[in-house]
């Protein structure tokens, strides 16, 4: 019972930004995704929640082929997003940032405001509450963001560099969350970051890619051992001096 | 505890109330002038308020300009004629209608409550179609859709006269039924506006990609506003057609289109209020513009602004706007009461 991509291509022109890749994300767990600038990261979680149809291979939730889907479709099957941009709603308030989700999975206003206090709660940003987003600090925005995504407790969240641009207590907060977010929530969750420090002290699994196809995958060891890893993110002179 | 957020939605609460008073109060000033002018004017405004407010609806909510909302007043317009004009005037004006149509003859308020769902039943058709494209997109094929609507109404004689005159409509829309009217487009609205659509259409408007990885299904709601919107558009149709008692495809094309852009941008597209304060503020300029074009005398010498000059008038007057104060005059605020008295007894001790 799993998040999968299972050999999917995807290319734009007769540019190939990912080929052949498979990758689960399990339930319940943080999944790291690492790679170089442009190795595709995006386009994997493009992939895997609607915004990009795949030109080969195909999605699937929990046996489901999910490859037509659009992507509203997703978050209502239980697959909620982050965007490497934030993208709140800059003219609405915090609430009812999180409240276009609840009104988007189905519930009326009323419901979907409690939704949104609840999460908010959760996540103890109730100071935040009636903030209208476009003037919220930097990691205000990121944190609203993912609580956002959490309304109405998704099976999978996809969080597209989470911590890019936050000091290193705060990302060291952040990695706190998602935790809490697998944990508590019992919700599977796929990290895209750069900070691979972060990335490997938070998930059990972690896949990496290159150039749109996956050249590593395993636990922390198995990445910090890999050749290809070293290659990747050194290039190939390091990686044979080392 | 009372947050912040709950003040300022029971605060909305009270928009649609203050306006409803402010239009009451506007017709109870211009009928107070005693001038026949002014009545025809007052209810003239009104119409207006329920066709922006119609179109604030849609445009206002998701941000998507339409450039067709006057096809559905044309529409409107035409199918409280057909209804209720005298079926032996009938018979020689349009001697093409169907039978059923050329032999009725309704009383008025059915007819504009069915010019109002006919309109909506075709925005939902045809917007069917047009919202599926994106922004831009849509806004041109939402002119496209203006430009066939005049074009078949203008040449489909036996159903419509073609480009000659209607005329005979009954002359029952004083400033009452106008405000009556009026209201229930800016109840509809505020209702629409604090509705779980009206939500996830403000949603897609600030991001559409944001929107749909919130599960919002851009499309659904677009076309619900597009349908409820021109509902209030044919109704205001209807209206300024038995206003003047005589319509025609042009009296609800191009001109119109321009003048309700023109009332919405200088009130302001983001709320209601920039909706109606826009149509009072450009209605009352005019007025007043159409006054100077007839001459006005201060002691012997006579002034006059040359003919046609209202036009140019109002488009430097939208300039200016756009300008000066770009998200127009209430620049995306509501008219409320202000929080500590919409904040109950037991709030004042925490
Ligand atoms: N819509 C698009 N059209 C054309 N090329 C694209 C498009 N989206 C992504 N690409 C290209 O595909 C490749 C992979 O992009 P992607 O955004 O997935 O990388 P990434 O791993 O997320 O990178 P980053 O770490 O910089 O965010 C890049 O070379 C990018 O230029
Ligand atoms: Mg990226």
């Amino acid at each position: 019972m799993t998040l999968t991509l299972e050999q999917v291509g995807v290319a734009f022109g007769g540019f190939r930004a990912l080929t052949e890749v498979s990758l689960a994300i399990a339930p319940g767990q943080v999944t790291g995704l690492i790679g170089p600038n442009g190795a595709g990261k995006t386009t994997c979680v493009n992939t895997l929640t609607g915004f990009q149809r795949p030109d080969t291979g195909r999605v699937v939730l929990e046996g489901r082929d999910m490859s037509r889907l659009p992507a509203h479709g997703f978050r209502r099957a239980g697959v909620a997003r982050t965007f490497q941009a934030g993208r709140l709603f800059g003219g609405l308030d915090v609430l009812d940032n999180l409240a276009c989700t609840g009104v988007g999975l189905g519930m009326r206003r009323a419901a979907a405001e409690q939704a949104a206090a609840e999460v908010l709660h959760w996540m103890g940003l109730e100071a935040l509450e009636s903030r209208p987003a476009a003037g919220l600090p930097y990691t205000d925005e990121r944190r609203i963001a993912i609580a956002r995504a959490l309304i109405g407790n998704p099976d999978y969240l996809l969080l597209d560099e989470p911590a890019a641009g936050m000091s290193e207590k705060e990302a060291a907060d952040l990695a706190g969350l998602i935790r809490r977010i697998a944990t508590e929530k019992g919700i599977g969750c796929l990290l895209i970051e750069h900070n691979v420090g972060l990335v490997l002290s938070v998930c059990a699994h972690v896949v990496v890619l290159d150039g749109g196809r996956v050249i590593e995958q395993g636990d922390r060891a198995t990445i910090l051992g890999s050749a290809a890893v070293r290659e990747a993110y050194f290039g190939a002179d390091q990686a044979e001096a080392a | 505890m009372i947050t912040q957020h709950r003040i300022r939605r029971r605060m909305a609460t009270t928009t649609p109330i203050l306006l409803a008073l402010l239009l009451l109060a506007f017709v109870a000033l211009t009928l107070a002038l005693g001038d026949r002018a002014a009545a025809r004017m007052a209810s003239e405004t009104l119409i207006r308020v329920t066709l922006v407010v119609g179109f604030w609806i849609f445009a206002g909510n998701s941000g998507v300009i339409s450039f067709g909302h006057a096809a559905f007043a044309c529409v409107g317009a035409y199918v409280s004629a057909w209804t209720t004009l005298n079926p032996a005037m009938k018979a020689t004006l349009l001697p093409g209608l169907p039978p059923a149509l050329a032999e009725a003859h309704w009383h008025v308020l059915p007819a504009a409550l069915t010019a109002g769902l006919v309109a909506a039943a075709l925005a939902l058709v045809t917007g069917a179609a047009i919202l599926r494209l994106s922004g831009i997109a849509a806004s041109i094929a939402t002119f496209a859709f203006l430009a066939m609507v005049n074009t078949i109404w203008a040449n489909w004689t036996p159903v419509t006269g073609g480009t000659s005159s209607v005329v005979g409509l009954a002359r029952y829309v004083t400033p009452w039924v106008a405000l009556g009217w009026a209201i229930a487009a800016i109840l509809a609205a505020s209702l629409y506006a604090a509705s779980a659509s009206g939500l996830a259409l403000r949603a897609t408007r600030e991001d559409e990609v944001a929107a749909s990885a919130s599960g919002i299904d851009q499309y659904r709601h677009r076309l619900l506003a597009y349908t409820l919107s021109a509902f209030f558009c044919g109704v205001g149709g209807a209206l300024a057609g038995h206003f003047i008692g005589v319509i025609n495809p042009d009296g609800f094309y191009l001109s119109l289109t321009f003048l309700m852009l023109a009332m919405l941008v200088v009130g302001g597209i983001g709320s209601l209020s920039g909706a109606v304060i826009g149509v009072l503020a450009v209605s009352l300029a005019v007025e007043a513009l159409v006054r100077l074009e007839k001459g006005f005398t201060l002691g012997t010498a006579t002034f006059a602004l040359p003919p046609g000059s209202q036009e140019i008038i109002i488009a430097v007057a939208m300039i200016l706007v756009l300008v000066f104060r770009p998200a127009g005059l209430m620049a995306g605020r509501e008219i409320m009461l202000p929080a500590r008295w919409v904040t109950g007894r037991g709030t004042s001790q925490n």
